[in-house]
């Protein structure tokens, strides 16, 4: 009953303090982040750049009596640009006027397209910017007063403020009314109320990491190479603080008998140790405005390099080949080492059948018709012996020919209507090595949207006849390269092999170019004019014995010239950001494409397919 | 003759001309609507050559390149193809998207391409040497990366070549204002847009704004039409299905002209 009452309240209150405008006035980002971000781009903002969720913020400004009460009121959404994102609120509900909602979005997107290096100020700049932007697109201005005036309805006048804090709030209408007008750096004493035409005064986790530009560079490349984890909504302030070393639980003591290794060690000291109630820590999450993450002794593991004995061998599987013999380029002595290889040829289990996921269903629907399309060329064939319509053409060639007096070859006097079809085979091989197995949001791996592009791309080949086959490869030195058989080309695309790919997961390592050399010798057994070899992969080729920077790419780039001395057309198709460093190398520049939203690889993959054969 | 417009960027003008006197035949790659055509309408009128253009298709035949037989009242005649009226005037044949020609046609062009210049026609039992006037120039698009699409090696290999791309920023309103005759003003504000929409490609378009369709846009401007709506049509529902595209690019349009 209790508790009831206190829901009642709560829901009365917080109505009354924070219920400026109807709730169908309101725009949310996860509606409009993918044209925001078109948008963006397309005004000059970083490309690489991704639109996500801001984290509410405590303004510490004056709140009204009813927010007092019911205790809401005391964080905001605000924007900012950091070194991945550039974060927008979730929700826009500011105004009465929808339109005006949206605007906001598209005002605050615009705004961060602006750099101003010129000032500090936060006030100072944010006026710099906005003159900015009005100055290249003038069509802004009509919006701009639109808004300006809009929001300036929702501040206090600065005659309801005490002395301080109504000069700060002068000032802020002003600028916001006549940029650039207010010029002198504003001693901000008081906090005052947040300007939501504006980015972040003080963008959380932006000003720490400044003041950690000391970190040693082992750190950076430590944190670049990690994967990122993304919250596809909404990201939380983050902060770095050092680990407390006396506060280490695990450093007691040594004894013999309870040998952990380093890299275990350095692990205990996670701060999310008790995961077991998923739903608190959720909501403490959100709860928490910022979170501490150490920094301090995680490096070395990762730097480390031990032998990973993730992916076990079970027993759903069975080998099909063991022992392929394949040969190996070492660039150091230009030669082609004969057997240096050896490749297992695998298949999991044909009892487990799937159907594809249903969140895969509608866009595969989508494609499947796109696809019918390509099906078959359909032309009219000349100079045939029979067909439906008379060759016009070759009549009057004849007739020309008799009464030239020259006696012509028998041609055929038919057109027929010709289905011819498409004369190709594909086979994709995916790279299923350990780095898949990172998490590129928090419910997503790339090993995820492997699988995914695996299955739309064969929903999509299966509506065309295009011959295809499905192979993934990972390996542990060159003694075991796993080469997964997710689908041969002679088997057809079925709940078997849809089980097999919802199977597949991350292996070992990436040494490349032996399977693509044995996906070569299986391709170039098709009996089809054109054959295309489309590699997925998210990284260089790497191993963990001599195969790793050139020796790894010298080896794959021979394999993928011996493909193409067999008449095949490599290409690929990566997430790997750094990849304009070795592809080019690989497979010339027009020989691969960069995925840069792995999340959007799918859809690609198959668009990229109908490019590239239609 | 009307007089043609064009804005060189380089100097294509110069080698045009030079490759012309020196007999060599000509290969022009470039995106789709940035003056390809018009470069080569132009360099003929300058030189005061006839031009015959081809836009090559997959169902053109080698006779449609050279010529057939046609009859006449009671009797047959030979009728010249754009090719072979080329090479007897003199004249400068311009195929356009040659890679869309299929690749047994394109052949013939070979002998007509090197240092024989000559053009074998079969049935007419004649071979003609074409004249020091001649030239042969082709384009193709080189941004799809379509692999059963490329030109042969062998034919590639004939030519000289020259890429051209999207003007720049002062020329492309140079060239809005010189075809069309609308102000600088509303000319700045295209290109603006256009460069805008140039910074998608590859990431959400396929294929960006080209010349020809600022130009279109400047027309339907020129005449009256409303700055956005003109863009929407000309620009906007040209270059995407996408509906959520469709809204972002609007917004760039409108944040350009205004609402």
């Amino acid at each position: 009953m209790e508790e009831f009452v206190g829901e009642l309240w709560h829901k009365f209150i917080t109505g009354v303090a924070e219920n400026p405008c109807d709730e169908k006035n309101a725009v949310e980002l996860k509606d409009v982040r993918r044209i925001l971000s078109i948008y963006f781009r397309a005004l000059g903002g970083d490309a690489s750049l991704n639109i996500s969720g801001a984290s509410a913020t405590y303004h510490q400004a004056r709140r009204s009596f009813f927010q007092k009460i019911a205790g809401s009121g005391k964080k905001i959404e605000l924007s900012w640009c950091d070194a991945e994102d550039l974060r927008l609120p979730n929700k826009i509900n500011y105004f009465q006027d929808k339109t005006l909602n949206l605007d906001l979005y598209f005002w605050l997107t615009g705004l961060a397209t602006i750099k101003v290096t010129s000032s500090h100020d936060w006030m100072i700049k944010n006026q710099l910017a906005t003159l900015a932007l009005l100055d290249r697109f003038p069509g802004l201005h009509n919006r701009y007063r639109k808004l300006v005036a809009a929001s300036l309805a929702l501040r206090k006048s600065p005659n309801q403020l005490p002395k301080e804090e109504a000069e700060v709030e002068a000032a802020i209408q002003q600028a916001l009314e006549n940029p650039g007008s207010v010029t002198q750096v504003i001693d901000y004493q008081k906090p005052f109320q947040p300007v939501i035409l504006w980015p972040h005064p003080t963008p959380p986790g932006i000003s720490q990491a400044k003041s950690k530009a000391k970190d040693s560079e082992d750190d950076k490349h430590d944190e670049s190479s990690k994967s990122e984890v993304v919250d596809n909504k909404r990201k939380h302030s983050a902060e770095r603080v050092d680990a407390e070393d006396k506060k280490n639980g695990l450093l007691l003591m040594f004894r013999a008998e309870s040998i952990f290794s380093w890299a275990e060690f350095i692990n205990v000291n996670r701060p999310h140790d008790n995961e077991d109630d998923l739903e608190n820590a959720k909501s403490a999450l959100e709860d928490m405005d910022k979170l501490s993450i150490t920094r301090k002794g995680k490096l070395k593991a990762s730097r480390l390099k031990f032998d990973l004995d993730l992916p076990p061998d079970s027993g759903d599987e069975f080998v099909l080949k063991e022992g392929i013999l394949l040969p190996e380029w070492n660039w150091k002595k230009q030669t082609l080492v004969p057997d240096h290889c050896s490749l297992k040829e695998i298949c999991s289990d044909s009892d487990v059948k799937a159907e594809l996921p249903q969140s895969l269903k509608v866009i595969a629907s989508k494609l499947k018709r796109q696809f019918e399309s390509l099906v078959s060329l359909r032309y009219w064939q000349r100079n045939q012996q029979d067909g439906e319509e008379i060759d016009i053409d070759a009549w009057i060639r004849l007739r020309s020919d008799i009464s030239r007096n020259v006696s012509s070859a028998e041609e055929g006097l038919y057109q027929a209507h010709i289905v011819k079809e498409r004369d190709l085979s594909c086979l994709l091989l995916a790279d299923l090595s350990i780095s898949t197995d990172a998490h590129i949001s928090n419910d997503l791996k790339i090993i995820d949207v492997i699988r995914n592009s695996l299955f739309l791309f064969s929903e999509a080949l299966s509506s065309t006849g295009d011959k295809f086959a499905l192979y993934g490869f990972s390996s542990l030195k060159r003694s075991l390269i796993r080469f997964d058989q997710l689908k041969s080309f002679n088997e057809k695309y079925d709940a078997k092999i849809k089980g097999r790919i919802s199977a597949i997961k991350a292996g070992y390592y990436t040494r490349m170019g032996a399977a693509i050399r044995h996906a070569s010798s299986i391709l170039a057994n098709q009996r089809t004019s054109q054959k295309l070899l489309l590699i997925l992969t998210d990284g260089k080729p790497n191993d963990l014995d001599e195969y790793e920077g050139r020796y790894g790419i010298e080896d794959t780039r021979k394999a993928i010239l011996e493909a193409k001395q067999m008449g095949l057309h490599p290409f690929c198709v990566t997430i790997d950001k750094d990849a304009k460093e070795y592809l080019p190398h690989l497979f010339g520049v027009n020989g691969y494409v960069l995925v840069s939203k792995p999340e959007e690889l799918p859809e690609k993959l198959v668009h990229l397919y109908a490019l590239l054969t239609h | 003759m009307e007089k043609i417009f064009y804005e060189p960027f380089g100097n294509e003008c110069e080698l045009f001309e030079k490759a012309w006197k020196n007999n060599l035949p000509l290969l022009i790659k470039g995106p789709t609507g940035c003056g390809k055509t018009r470069f080569v309408s132009y360099m003929a009128s300058q030189l005061n050559l006839p031009l015959y253009t081809i836009a090559c298709h997959d169902d053109l035949t080698a006779s449609d390149l050279v010529g057939r037989h046609l009859i006449g009242a009671g009797d047959t005649f030979w009728s010249d193809g754009p090719l072979t009226k080329a090479v007897r005037e003199g004249g400068i044949c311009y195929l356009d998207e040659v890679v869309e020609a299929r690749k047994d046609t394109t052949v013939i062009l070979h002998p007509l391409a090197d240092d024989r210049r000559i053009l074998p026609i079969d049935r007419i039992g004649e071979t003609l040497q074409a004249p020091d006037s001649f030239m042969l120039v082709v384009s193709y698009n080189p941004g799809y990366q379509n692999f059963l699409k490329k030109l042969k090696p062998s034919t590639r290999q004939r030519f000289i070549s020259i890429t051209f791309d999207f003007p720049s920023t002062n020329q492309e309103e140079k060239i809005l204002v010189g075809e069309t005759g609308i102000d600088s003003f509303t000319a700045k504000q295209l290109v603006s847009i256009a460069n805008a929409i140039r910074s998608l490609k590859d990431h959400d378009l396929e294929e960006v704004v080209s010349t020809r369709l600022l130009i279109y846009s400047a027309k339907l401007i020129r005449d009256g039409l409303d700055p956005v709506i003109a863009c929407h049509s000309a620009i906007v529902e040209t270059l995407t299905d996408d509906v959520e595209t469709q809204i972002a690019l609007d917004e760039v349009v409108q944040a350009t002209f205004g609402r």
